[in-house]
């Protein structure tokens, strides 16, 4: 019986630890990042849904990422300055970097030092998922509220992949989709998962997303590609067109980027396990093809920039590669985010010469900045 | 938490578990050395390699020195120890001076295997007690477990073979006291490591006692430079002490008892006093097998001192082969050469003071001089720490601070609880036969330091002492 009893405390003793660890989490949560006691804490609370999908929510605030009044990552909009979007996914909106540290944010610190003073702001209109449909949608509300002269376009290429999977306006991939914000969701289980990818080796991981893809690929039946077969890259084509002409609709000049990532050639071990890394996530295509995909997508951009007679920066070609610069595959290091950044402001500065002149006339003048002259407001 | 880290926690409880159903020492013995091995591996195998090239040749010395406990003997095992010691310490830390680039390059990249300085003394000890004619006659098995035993190897404390020796002999049974004293200890020892992370990274970014210090430290004020002094003192207390905590702790989770390393050394009313509650491991070494051999050799009162200042100096390079730790080991055995000097004018002029002024001044001046002393042992230059110690004297600069408050205040705050937690245990002393803590709390206590110590600390720290 005694013994009973005792088996029965230390039972309960470790029933004690664990729920008092879930509290400490929480309590945590609350002390560092403002976040609610009770309830759902995670990347979904940045977001909510309209007509087009999912959108960002206003002052919307996430571990490291907030969102400013109007749903962006960053901070408000500044009177008086000339603005850049940088539309995008995941790679533009930031996941690595420290706060602040994301290439937009960069790019902002480096073009006013190139200016020598406050005269541009770069509004990172992007989202993790977001597509370039429902980008083109977007264009009338974001150029309503943020009156930008220039759209720096980076693309993310492997949505792509989705296409024949779920419905382009949907944002994430469907599994991220049936995450509800009733059920309980440990915020210890986040951290575990964080412990245990910084102590398992390298090789460990590799072997364990290995099995979660196959069992993955079993369940939900994907045909395996080796390469995206072309009416991707058309579809790809057609998008870019389009937010290229919704864009000019509005007097906001384009301007594209080739998608850099972390490969380099001959492939690395590193490299390949990179490429494994991003399969998980993508399971129906085949590593190979992710280098496949890379290649055309960039082919694509830089012949629609020729087409369109649009500025091209080619980041793919000008970004170096490997692990300094990239935390994965294809998102940035806050080192590499601002070497993006000073590759994106070298590009950027030709084109915004004409507005830093004018800027400084007026200011000789003494009066306000007047209208740029590729018609955004500058409010 | 490190792939290391991770390691331990699986293979530890395993261990713990098997030993259970060995029945023999021998086998338990042999357990424990593969899982010592095995971890120790984990840092690199090379390293492991040259654990065994040591333990051997330190065994095969210690065959001589049993047969013939000669000078000569004693002598080679000295070399020995000093030139593998030296090999891997001080050559890369002296090879820029060569004059050939490609030799200083290729030493330069020597690497230094985790936990040398601590395994090597270990060595020394077993050689100096056994021409001591100490009765120390370990197997193989129990002197290759004593230099890699998986607690101690990496950062102390340094252990005597006399201590370990009956210990791996016993059988194994750690009773229900040994687990939680071993639990209490290990939670103690992961809060005091987050406490001393929070100082070193700070409350924001770039603001911590280690930022400051890598950054430009030109421009400090009087208050800043004791406030740094002080804070990194805290740091590296709660780092090692932490550290040695969880170490001491694990081991008696087993039923092994290590030496206590530190015993709440900033209370110390005394440098001399401070030398025998901090890193008591080392300093004991320093004194049993350097300074107490070589201050019998002769009776003058400047030999004493002189012995005492090159004591200290080889506790300082024992840390690292750098100039700023040649510097701190002087200071500090120049304040034990001050402290003897005062304390022999007071017994000439037979001066009597009162305690109850001279107690306080005494911990007062003692904590100040050992807390400016870290700056030598955290700068990264000389010339930084002579900067700041000479803007620590700049009375003219004390109105002023230029650090972070956030950064005065952290230092303060756990400064002052430090002090507040040790008159707290004081005070709970007398209760604490009396006093249980249920099962169930006792848990819920333990979670918070796991969280504290694991979880919060999202990035991983190393253990400062791991670099020596």
């Amino acid at each position: 019986m005694k013994s009973l009893t005792s088996i029965g405390r230390w039972c309960l003793g470790l029933v004690i630890f664990a729920i008092v660890l879930e509290v400490c989490a929480r309590v945590d949560d609350v002390v560092t990042y403002g976040a609610p006691f009770w309830g759902p804490y995670n990347d979904e609370i940045l977001l909510q849904r309209d007509s087009i999908g999912k959108w960002g929510k206003p002052g919307a605030r996430y571990a490291k990422w907030q969102l400013n009044s109007l749903g962006y990552r960053g901070p408000e909009l500044r009177v008086g300055s000339v603005r850049i979007l940088t539309m995008g996914a995941s790679e533009t909106f930031g996941l690595y970097e420290a706060p602040g540290e994301e290439y937009p944010r960069q790019l902002e610190r480096d073009l006013n030092l190139w200016a020598g003073k406050d005269l541009f702001q770069v509004v990172n209109v992007a989202f993790a998922g977001e597509t370039l449909p429902t980008t083109i949608v977007r264009v009338p509300q974001i150029v309503r509220q943020i009156h930008p002269s220039y759209a720096l376009i980076y693309p993310d290429l492997s949505s792509y992949i989705w296409m024949s999977l779920r419905s382009p306006a949907n944002n994430l991939p469907a599994q991220d989709a049936s995450r509800s914000g009733l059920k309980f969701e440990s915020r210890l289980s986040g951290r575990v998962e964080n412990l245990l990818k910084q102590a398992l080796p390298i090789s460990i991981q590799n072997e364990l997303r290995k099995i979660s893809m196959r069992r993955e690929i079993t369940s939900r039946h994907y045909v395996i590609l080796d390469r995206l077969p072309e009416d991707r890259f058309e579809h790809f084509r057609q998008d870019l067109q389009a937010l290229i002409a919704a864009l000019r609709d509005y007097e906001v000049e384009p301007v594209l980027v080739t998608h850099a990532t972390i490969f380099s050639r001959p492939l690395s071990e590193s490299d390949r396990i990179s490429l494994t890394h991003w399969r998980k996530i993508y399971p129906m295509l085949k590593e190979e093809g992710f280098l496949d995909m890379e290649k055309r997508m960039n082919d694509v951009i830089r012949q629609t920039a020729v087409e369109e007679h649009l500025p091209l920066i080619d980041a793919e070609k000008e970004m170096p590669h490997g692990p300094k610069y990239f935390a994965d595959f294809v998102h940035f290091t806050t080192y590499g985010a601002g070497v993006m950044a000073s590759i994106l402001a070298n590009g950027m500065e030709p084109l915004l010469h004409s507005q830093l002149q004018a800027a400084n006339v007026m200011t000789q003048d003494g009066s306000a900045v007047q209208p740029n002259p590729a018609g955004g407001d500058q409010r | 938490m490190s792939s290391q880290a991770l390691l331990y926690v699986i293979v530890l409880p395993v261990a713990w578990l098997l030993l259970w159903l060995l029945k023999g020492a021998r086998a338990r013995q042999a357990l424990l050395l593969i899982v010592s091995y095995g971890l120790y591996a984990s840092f690199g195998p090379r390293f492991l390699a040259l654990l065994i090239f040591s333990s051997i040749l330190n065994y095969g010395l210690g065959i001589l020195l049993r047969r013939k406990p000669s000078g000569g003997r004693l002598w080679l095992g000295i070399v020995f120890n000093v030139a593998l010691l030296g090999t891997f310490k001080y050559v890369p830390a002296i090879a820029p001076l060569l004059p050939t680039s490609s030799l200083s390059g290729s030493l330069t990249g020597i690497a230094l295997p985790v936990g040398i300085s601590f395994w090597t003394f270990q060595a020394l000890s077993y050689l100096f007690d056994l021409y001591r004619e100490e009765e120390l006659e370990p197997s193989l098995l129990e002197f290759l477990l004593y230099m890699a035993f998986w607690p101690t190897v990496l950062s102390g404390p340094i252990c005597r073979l006399s201590t370990l020796l009956p210990q791996f002999r016993d059988p194994f049974q750690p009773t229900s006291e040994d687990v939680r004293r071993g639990l209490d200890r290990i939670c103690t020892g992961l809060f005091m490591t987050a406490l001393g992370q929070v100082l070193g990274s700070g409350l924001h970014p770039g603001q911590g006692i280690d930022g400051i210090f890598d950054s430009s430290t030109r421009g400090l004020t009087g208050p800043d430079v004791w406030c740094l002094a002080i804070g990194y003192g805290f740091e590296l207390f709660f780092n090692f002490a932490g550290y040695t905590h969880m170490v001491i702790g694990a081991a008696r989770v087993f039923g092994f008892r290590l030496d206590e390393n530190f015993d709440r050394p900033y209370l110390s009313t005394t440098p001399s006093e401070f030398w025998t509650r901090w890193h008591m491991s080392l300093s004991f070494w320093i004194r049993d097998y350097l300074f107490l051999p070589m201050v019998m050799l002769r009776r003058d009162a400047w030999w004493r001192s002189f012995v005492l200042v090159l004591s200290m100096v080889v506790f300082g390079l024992w840390h690292k082969g750098a100039v700023l730790f040649l510097l701190w080991g002087l200071y500090q055995g120049l304040l034990l050469v001050v402290h003897r000097q005062w304390q022999q004018l007071q017994v000439r002029h037979d001066w009597q003071l009162s305690q109850t002024i001279m107690a306080p001044l005494s911990w007062l001046v003692t904590f100040c001089t050992i807390c400016l002393g870290w700056v030598f042992f955290r700068a990264n230059t000389v010339t930084q720490a002579l900067t700041m110690l000479h803007a620590a004297a700049n009375l003219g600069s004390f109105p002023r601070a230029t650090l972070p408050a956030n950064l005065f205040i952290l230092v303060a705050v756990l400064a002052l609880g430090y002090f507040a937690t040790i008159g707290s245990q004081r005070l709970l002393h007398n209760y604490s036969e009396t006093l249980t803590i249920p099962l169930e709390f006792r848990f819920a206590l333990y979670a918070v330091a796991v969280y504290i110590g694991i979880f919060h600390a999202a990035q991983t720290q190393a253990f400062i002492y791991f670099q020596f």
